[in-house]
């Protein structure tokens, strides 16, 4: 019993950084009840949440977003046969969290036949608000409610004949901003509403065939998606910019698509008496997209003049997706493994559209073709793995890729047609190598890096010249694990007249000890350290500038810690904190290191901030079967330049977990 | 202790490959036993024990002796891997396994999952898995506690929903070399697709860098401390960074486009791109993303 009961505890317990609700500690008999052949575990929590923010509402609602309310914070109901042989199931698993109007809510269902049938619903939801003010000031703000289902029901499961069929539903609605600019490239832009209805399904139907040593899985599937957005603005605006004197008197836009995504799937897996292992693997989605887009606006132009302007813009694009996989693989001994990964995809962007553009000087028609962008794709991949002795391990690969690119793009503006044809050639060498070393048995060491060679990435800051090296220890002795994890990432990317630099550095260590079952912690640190430098040209006051440069440096520091402890046998108390720290460059103002002259490519170097949160917890289980909880959780979120989205928030929650 | 050490318990017989049936463990093992019909691997079998561990005779007899049976904590990441794929090989899901980069780094099946005392309802994981996976990648667990991430502490999304932790196929966007471990969408797109529907395409502009090389172009994916999972903390530096007009990059080969110099930027207003350039992943009605 006291096993069973640390196992449940010490893994639910054990959390990274989790909210503070819902309540992780068990409730009622460990082992569940018995009912007529069946095993019943269950338990449910109720309670109430609370918050109260000082500060920036919307960016705490961009971060956290619990909100006041009764919830049903969590429920888990398992329900197995004991001798595997129920009449009509044989397992029911039902477990929720945050239902009754969290922004998260989730819960996963599973029921089961042995050998004969497998059904599993994922479904969640997640609120999502965010102003993000950094972003066009704000006015690109989303207030949308995005839900996900998939379900899948899988016939005769583990058998050597397997069939399936699935649905997946993936939704997005709400209230949204965006912005426009009219009538012109130098006109104003106004924000206007949104009304986002965004939705995908999907069906997909297939099965597993298992002929000696052959196995076989084929699926067809269908996605549809489509959007059916409403965008305006009723009343006049004078826009964000008071200096230009264009207006805008109303706007309205449809923008409906619909598309769908038929796709075939085929994979065949075959392997020798241990010795080789043949993998194959072939996919084809026909893509395709209709859309039509009806916008007009009514206002007045930069120079005074009144502007009448409507869009009529229609047309259909297709993405041919072709993706083919082989892999091979041999084991000449029992300690060498040698993979090989031929990987081939075709990709390409095709379709037709028209465009009518009216205003009330002129009428102008034009159509225009649908801007090809193909990508063809070639990869082949070689690992070989071998393990010198028990304790030691090498592993190395190498990889070649050569993409080629074409593109046909309509250049200048779209009353004329100039098109431009283009195709390139990418090629890409990398190779790894790599190190495991078990110099005791709790003690693994893994060392690796990569060298990787381009000789014509599609953009300045696609990896070059690049090296990464990787170090990780880990001991794992009974109840304690502590890992520590280094890597370093180089690019350099240069070009005729500027070069584009960038170093990376990730650290981190954790651990994790849960010594007795009354007592557990997790606690960890991790540094993430970013420094990039890019050439930059543009224009500022009329002038071009074609020697600033960009240079952007992040240096985080993390750290999180979860501790619980159980007194007397009744309550569970555990304490947390999390802070998340952005040093950037170290300066204490916008002004510091300047590459540049301009005060807003200042202010866009370094971007220092923290975010932290800490959290207690106490758990009374005063009734076998029932608990109280009382949880606390502080935010705070604090930037060093600006303050317009700094917050400090209480949350928290009580509640009741019961069984019966 | 049982009652008859070195024994094969009262009523047990071995066949002749030696194997002996589950009633024989139990006299041993019985806390292993007690729950496991919970078990994805019980279903009702009664040889479940031996199907893994091998025929128990030899172990029995050799009291115990954890070489003579297939015990999982006693062998190679190669050995356990053999074992288990016995079975699980002939999911698509699994097909890459042999060359992921978890195998590379010895992490196999018994890094992460716990047949006999899981802490998952489903797949039998060892932890949670936000904490597996945060175990070895701290750096990207810490950015799930970033101000802006994917809703991973939460409990609405999970690493698996965009990672395949057994091996993928070489990824059909970037080069092909990395990410190793992340899930192609249905249509063998990038997993960010999955959810951001809208984002697809096809469109009659695309904005190449994200079709080419991806959405980690301009965003991280797990978290950031910048606004929409923003690279950068403002949008101007993302663009500019690689409209910059240097060398032969870019569709054409002959650098990605300086801005219009109708563009100020010593000017806050055109500091902020996307203001304008508002359909900055794709546009149907504007090459330069304008609507």
């Amino acid at each position: 019993m006291r096993r069973i009961l640390l196992v449940i505890l010490g893994s639910t317990l054990v959390w990274g950084q989790p909210t503070v609700a819902p309540t992780n500690e068990a409730v009622g008999p460990p082992r569940g009840l018995n009912y007529e052949g069946y095993n019943i575990l269950q338990n449910f929590e109720t309670g109430f949440r609370f918050f109260d923010v000082d500060g920036n509402l919307g960016k705490y609602r961009s971060d956290v977003n619990y909100r006041r309310g009764m919830r049903l914070l969590s429920s888990g109901l398992t329900i197995n046969s004991r001798e595997g042989k129920g009449r009509l199931f044989d397992e029911i698993l039902l477990n929720t969290q945050g239902l009754g109007n969290d922004p998260y809510q989730s819960a996963i269902l599973r029921v089961q036949k042995n050998k004969l049938y497998r059904y599993d619903l994922i479904w969640r939801t997640n609120d999502y608000f965010n102003p993000a003010l950094t972003i066009s000031n704000g006015q690109h703000l989303l207030n949308t409610r995005r839900q996900w289902q998939d379900q899948t029901l899988t016939l005769l499961p583990g058998g050597n004949f397997q069939f399936f069929v699935g649905y997946g539903r993936n939704s997005q609605s709400g209230a949204g901003l965006s912005t426009v600019q009219l009538f012109d490239s130098r006109g104003n832009d106004f924000a206007y509403f949104s009304d986002l209805r965004r939705q995908q399904n999907e069906f997909r139907v297939g099965g597993e065939v298992k002929v000696t040593a052959l196995k076989f899985l084929w699926q067809r599937g269908w996605e549809w998606f489509k959007d059916d957005p409403r965008e305006f603005l009723t009343g006049p605006s004078a826009g964000n910019d008071p200096n230009n004197s264009t207006r805008l008197n109303s706007f309205n836009r449809a923008e409906p698509w619909r598309g769908q995504n038929p796709s075939w799937r085929a994979n065949l897996f075959t392997e020798g008496k241990r010795w080789w292992a043949l993998n194959g693997r072939f996919s084809y989605v026909e893509g395709r997209r209709n859309f039509i887009l009806d916008e007009s606006a009514i206002g007045t132009a930069r120079f005074g003049a009144l502007q009448n302007r409507q869009y009529l813009l229609f047309g259909t694009g297709r993405r041919p997706v072709l993706a083919a996989n082989v892999t091979g693989s041999i084991f000449p001994t029992e300690r060498l493994s040698i993979s090989q990964h031929l990987a081939f995809h075709n990709t390409k962007m095709e379709g037709d559209a028209s465009y009518r553009e009216f205003n009330n000087s002129t009428l102008q028609l034009s159509n225009f073709n649908f801007n090809f962008l193909g990508v063809r794709a070639f990869t082949s991949t070689t690992d070989v793995n071998y393990r010198v002795t028990k304790r030691l391990g090498l592993f190395g690969g190498y990889q070649f890729t050569e993409r080629t690119i074409r593109s046909v793009e309509q250049l200048s503006d779209e009353f004329f047609k100039d098109q431009v044809a283009a195709e390139q050639t990418n090629r890409l060498h990398t190779g790894l190598a790599g190190i495991r070393f078990q110099p005791i048995k709790p003690l693994q060491i893994n060392l690796d890096g990569e060298l990787g060679r381009a000789d014509r990435p599609i953009y300045g800051l696609s990896e070059r010249n690049f090296h990464s090296l990787g170090a990780r220890v880990q001991w794992k002795h009974k109840s304690l694990m502590i890992s520590a994890q280094a890597r370093n990432r180089y690019n350099f990317n240069s070009a005729s007249l500027w070069s584009h630099s960038s170093k990376g550095r990730n650290y981190g260590a954790n651990a994790t000890w849960t010594p007795v079952e009354r007592f557990s912690l997790d606690a960890g640190y991790a540094k993430i350290h970013l420094d990039t430098l890019t050439g930059l040209a543009y224009f500022a006051n009329g002038a071009s500038v074609t020697n600033d440069r960009s240079r952007y440096v992040s240096n985080i520091h993390a750290v999180h810690f979860l501790g619980r402890l159980m007194v007397a046998k009744k309550v569970d108390v555990s304490a947390g904190y999390s802070r998340n720290q952005d040093l950037g460059d170290g300066r204490n103002t916008v002004t510091g290191s300047s590459l540049t002259g301009i005060p807003g490519f200042l202010q866009a170097q370094t971007f220092p901030l923290s975010f932290t949160s800490p959290q207690a917890r106490i758990s009374w289980h005063f009734h076998p079967k029932v608990r109280a909880n009382f949880g606390y959780q502080y935010y705070t979120y604090q930037e060093r330049f600006f303050t317009q989205q700094n917050y400090r928030a209480n949350t928290g929650f009580v509640s009741l977990l019961w069984a019966f | 202790m049982p009652p008859l050490w070195g024994q094969l318990p009262k009523g047990v017989t071995a066949d002749a490959k030696g194997f002996v049936g589950a009633n024989a463990c139990r006299t041993c093992h019985p806390d292993v036993n007690r729950d496991f019909f919970r078990n994805a691997h019980y279903q009702g079998q009664v040889a479940s024990c031996e199907g893994c561990h091998g025929p128990g005779q030899a172990h029995i007899e050799g009291r115990g002796d954890k070489t003579k049976i297939f015990a999982f904590s006693q062998k190679t990441a190669r050995q356990t891997l053999d074992r288990c794929l016995t079975c699980h090989s002939k999911s698509m899901a699994r097909s890459n396994i042999r060359r992921s980069e978890h195998t590379q780094a010895d992490v196999v099946c018994a890094s992460c999952h716990s047949i006999h005392k899981p802490a998952t309802p489903k797949f039998l994981l060892a932890k949670k898995q936000i904490d597996l996976c945060g175990s070895c990648h701290a750096p990207v667990r810490a950015q799930f506690s970033m101000p802006f991430k994917h809703r991973v502490n939460e409990g609405v999304m999970q690493c698996s929903d965009c990672h395949n932790p057994h091996g993928t196929d070489a990824p059909t966007w970037r080069m092909g070399q990395r990410p190793r471990l992340v899930a192609q969408a249905q249509g063998n797109e990038e997993a960010c697709l999955k959810c951001h529907v809208e984002k697809r395409g096809p469109f009659v502009f695309e904005h190449a860098g994200v079709r080419i090389d991806g959405c980690e172009t301009c965003h991280s994916p797990h978290g950031s401390m910048n606004a929409r999972l923003l690279k950068r903390p403002v949008t101007f530096t993302l663009c500019l960074e690689c409209h910059n007009g240097a060398g032969n990059f870019g569709r054409q080969g002959d650098g990605i486009a300086v801005q219009s110099p109708s563009h100020n930027m010593a000017d806050p207003r055109y500091q902020n791109c996307t203001t304008c350039h508002v359909k900055i992943h794709g546009s149907n009605g504007d090459r330069l993303f304008r609507r």
